[in-house]
């Protein structure tokens, strides 16, 4: 009965994906962006291809951080603003089973457009250096989907306490300002005075850290892989995190004034 | 008979606001109820509280024999919101395919249920059309076939004829009524009193989140020639005392 019911969230959220036609737009853009950019060549120069790539990644890095967040902020602010929750919740589901559902479908048209991107970021790269999906492209790949798994159940979360464009905003800044200063706050807590010292060593304690699963450095650069059992810590670092989001939701959700 | 709904003692309150004050009542096997009252008399949360939305502060409530706060009991409800509270992005057979998965049905079963009621609400040519283009009447005849969807022995209907033409409100009353022969049991909260009168066997008036009166139709009928309207009149007109017309 459960799959049954978590099947038909994750349907909902793709028909609702495919029916705000929100996605066709970064789609189209990811291809007016990145089409051009695998057509360049740039007289054979290595760094200038370099450069195509970073650009290339970058771009998804955002539209993969643009669509997470778009969609979690979106699974529930709606449902109580529009009163769906109602007929949802007297249907036999329990609170829990309905956030989990509910996450699994922002994770499902997240990833899949993820799976999209990388597909494009990968031919463009092939046709162009002639290397197809090297194993590093396939390990960037799966940092990316810890990524995703994570900023999707900390927006769930998120989303159960403010608005959908407030949540946004405060996702993105906290996901950009992790991605720029996060292996940096050690550095900066040792040069902070007391107590603000105390506040960074706790924003890296507590934090969620993002930069973890950023490889886009060693895949432009063509740099060695991350070790495999380094990696899979990652994955299971964000696996625990994004349990712990989970669990917050499901007690904010319960708590829920309806 | 067996209760299938009943409350005891139950009080909700917001604040300082009495949403239901001590609330006490009980609904037997293939009963239509009617639950009635004007707006803000608290039927709305009742009938939240009868679907485990929200719990109360004091009493009890059972429906089913079961709490409604557990999915279990939920299965065998079906419940119709007041305003038609669904996904506009969807068809009316996705909408049914989504509850239906919600409901835990097997795919088969959806979709052949999703074709008898498709039928029985009148809606089969406009299946193919998304929610949002839907009139209000469309809408909520859309409401009551989920709420018929996984066959629930329980229809809780929250002011069900809101928006419904003449037409379509007979058809929701023949429905209703062949439902009660198929041995459903069903609550509906409704300003129509003249639909209510002609449909349920029993009627309870709520006034400032108190039961004013619970009785059955037919006496109503028999009582000098009283009607509900007039019952509905006299009790809303006077301080809140239990008037009792039938069984409790």
């Amino acid at each position: 009965m459960i799959f049954r019911q978590f099947s038909a969230l994750i349907r909902l959220s793709l028909l609702d994906l495919y029916r705000r036609k929100d996605l066709f737009v970064l789609l189209v853009l990811s291809l007016v962006l990145l089409a051009p950019l695998a057509m360049i060549q740039p007289f054979g120069v290595t760094g200038a291809s370099r450069y195509m790539n970073e650009v290339a990644m970058l771009l998804i890095w955002i539209f993969s951080i643009v669509i997470t967040l778009g969609v979690t902020s979106r699974l529930f602010p709606p449902e109580f603003e529009s009163r769906t929750i109602y007929p949802l919740l007297a249907k036999p589901i329990g609170r829990g089973t309905l956030l989990f559902g509910k996450y699994l479908g922002a994770l499902t048209t997240s990833l899949s457009a993820l799976l999209f991107f990388y597909l494009l970021y990968g031919m463009m790269t092939g046709l162009r250096q002639g290397e197809w999906f090297p194993p590093i492209f396939m390990q960037a790949f799966l940092l990316h989907v810890g990524f995703v798994v994570l900023l999707a159940a900390f927006g769930l979360f998120g989303s159960l306490l403010v608005t959908p464009s407030a949540n946004m905003t405060l996702c993105g800044i906290i996901v950009g300002g992790m991605l720029f200063y996060g292996q940096r706050l050690p550095a900066l807590a040792e040069v902070t005075p007391v107590p603000a010292k105390w506040f960074v060593w706790l924003s890296y304690a507590i934090g969620p850290h993002f930069e973890f699963f950023d490889m886009r450095q060693r895949l432009i650069h063509s740099w060695s892989m991350v070790r495999w059992d380094a990696c899979l810590l990652t994955l299971l670092y964000a696996c625990v995190y994004s349990a712990a989001c989970l669990l917050l939701a499901n007690a904010l959700l319960k708590r829920k004034k309806l | 008979m067996n209760a299938r709904i009943k409350l005891e003692n139950v009080t909700k309150r917001f604040g300082s606001v009495h949403a239901v004050e001590d609330l006490t009542l009980s609904l037997a096997d293939g009963e239509i109820f009617g639950f009635l009252g004007t707006n803000g008399a608290g039927k709305t949360t009742t009938i939240k509280m009868l679907l485990g939305l929200i719990a109360p502060d004091s009493g009890t409530i059972e429906v089913l024999g079961g709490d409604p706060r557990k999915a279990v009991t939920r299965r065998r409800i079906g419940f119709m919101p007041e305003t038609a509270y669904y996904y506009p992005f969807l068809n009316v057979r996705e909408l049914l395919a989504f509850y239906g998965g919600l409901c835990g049905m097997e795919p088969k079963r959806v979709k052949e249920r999703t074709e008898e009621l498709l039928v029985k609400v009148g809606l089969e040519s406009a299946a193919k059309r998304q929610l949002r283009t839907f009139s209000k009447g469309m809408l909520q005849r859309a409401g009551i076939a989920q709420a018929l969807l996984h066959d629930p022995d329980l229809l809780i209907l929250d002011e069900p004829l809101t928006g419904l033409d003449p037409l379509a409100r007979i058809h929701f009353r023949d429905l209703i009524l062949e439902l009660k022969e198929a041995g459903k049991t069903i609550f509906f909260s409704s300003h129509e009193l003249s639909e209510a009168e002609l449909i349920c066997d029993r009627v309870a008036i709520l006034k400032g989140g108190a039961c004013v009166f619970n009785g059955a139709v037919k006496e109503i009928a028999g009582d000098g020639g009283d009607n509900l309207e007039r019952i509905f009149l006299n009790v809303l007109e006077r301080p809140a005392v239990m008037e009792q017309g039938g069984v409790a």
